[in-house]
């Protein structure tokens, strides 16, 4: 029998070599190997990025003068009403600040706009989240809200050099507060199973007894402003089915989330302005 | 180093193109894992000490794109199944690539039951999921049948063209 290496004749001792190996690393360590390995994909992430928005660009180019020009029209229109709801956007923020002087309420925190490029989309089984194409070097905090136009995404858990990962609402890790529009009692939201070939979800506990939702008869649920990290009266979903909790004090139920959340392409950050 | 270098980079596009397909699939809802093709050829085809090094980098890529709580997760396993196909390789017809598939099928099969089990205590409802986790199963095997030929031969043929293994070896 020729002569074998003891790491080649055994190969489980050397396993076992790297898995105590692997143990005894301080956690300093892998936190530096894990940002570095992270660093060294993420040039790979953002050239496929901007490889989709060149094909989307050659894409777009393609379309005839007469659609640009139908487009066009079309968007002007949509602009003429955005600028009426900007008007009565103001009058509104003007009279909501009145009132919190004269109440001596306590402000909400303001927050500066950050768009981002979606570089890539991570949704498995165990796990939903996002890479966006800007981190540190546009000054992202970690813990900022991400929500697009169809209310909240999710919250930013990482930030790096260029890249940041967003956490959606669909993940299983993510649990916030939320409302019932016209309620004020706090509802605790976790994201949820994400089934094949349908729409992302989450599930929502300790849910008021009086509250009846149903798939024809959903309840939207907003953000409820608790805990700081998102404004109030986002949307994250529809209730479309409650129950009685074990307990028999609560309800608990299911909540449909928004399925674009599945081809986001663009999001934006809220930034605080004022971090503590 | 050398060796280790080349199937790393290897292991790198083979990450790349993943990730890349599992953006494009995320309307469907439907995600692809092929653990197995980052240990398959060096647990088979190469030297031990160089293969399991390999496999490590192809783990640590896996875990730096993962969420930090499971950070090692990819690693170890991907460092058990390279010792568990090493371990049992003389007793294969490694060379046939069909047997090289259904071998890579299999550790597939095993590192995704592995580590659907080792990520269930994050879900909300572990037994709804697994119509998901099946699901999610069933396509990986799929993409993993169709594509491991293809992704051996690139390995095969980077290591030749980086002079680690000459024609008649590889």
């Amino acid at each position: 029998m020729p002569f074998r290496r003891l790491d080649q004749s055994n190969p489980f001792l050397t396993l076992g070599v790297v898995v105590v190996g692997w143990l005894l690393v301080p956690i300093a360590v892998k936190t530096f190997t894990r940002a570095t390995f992270f660093e060294l994909t993420a040039p790979m992430t953002v050239a496929a990025s901007y490889a989709r928005d060149l094909k989307e660009y050659w894409t777009l180019r393609l379309h005839s003068n007469s659609e640009l020009i139908a487009a066009g029209r079309d968007l002007a229109r949509l602009n003429a009403s955005y600028e009426f709801s900007v008007q009565q956007n103001t009058e509104l923020q003007s009279e909501i600040a009145r009132l919190d002087s004269l109440l001596r309420l306590p402000s909400f925190t303001d927050y500066r706009y950050e768009h981002a490029r979606v570089a890539r989309r991570d949704f498995s089984g165990w796990w939903q989240r996002i890479v966006i194409r800007k981190g540190r070097n546009f000054g992202l905090p970690a813990g900022a809200p991400v929500i697009f136009s169809g209310g909240v995404v999710g919250r930013v858990t990482e930030i790096h050099a260029l890249t940041a990962v967003v956490e959606l609402i669909s993940s299983p890790e993510v649990r916030l507060a939320g409302v019932v529009e016209g309620d004020s009692r706090p509802i605790s939201f976790q994201g949820g199973v994400n089934p094949t070939f349908g729409p992302p979800g989450g599930v929502v506990e300790f849910v008021p007894l009086d509250i009846i939702a149903s798939r024809n008869n959903p309840k939207r649920l907003v953000t409820s402003g608790l805990g700081g990290v998102f404004p109030p009266g986002l949307t994250l979903g529809l209730i479309t089915r409650l129950e009685l909790g074990a307990d028999g004090l609560f309800q608990s139920g299911e909540v449909k989330l928004d399925e674009r959340l599945g081809s986001l392409t663009e999001v934006t950050v809220l930034v605080p302005l004022s971090p503590e | 180093m050398r060796r280790t270098l080349v199937l790393s980079l290897t292991l790198l596009l083979l990450w790349t193109l993943v990730a890349e397909a599992n953006h494009l699939l995320t309307g469907l809802r439907v995600y692809l894992f092929v653990g197995a093709l980052y240990i398959a050829y060096a647990a088979l085809a190469q030297p031990f000490r160089s293969g399991l090094a390999a496999s490590l980098v192809g783990g640590l890529i896996c875990d730096a794109n993962a969420p930090g709580s499971s950070f090692g997760t990819h690693t170890l396993l991907f460092a058990a199944a390279h010792a568990g196909v090493f371990h049992l390789r003389d007793r294969l017809p490694r060379d046939d690539p069909t047997s090289r598939v259904i071998i890579a099928l299999l550790a597939n099969l095993a590192l995704f039951l592995v580590f659907s089990f080792s990520q269930m205590h994050r879900l909300p409802a572990p037994a709804a999921a697994w119509p998901r986790l099946f699901a999610d199963l069933v396509c990986s095997q799929i993409l993993l049948a169709l594509i491991a030929p293809w992704f051996f031969a690139v390995q095969s043929r980077a290591l030749l063209l980086a002079r680690v293994e000459r024609e008649t070896l590889a």
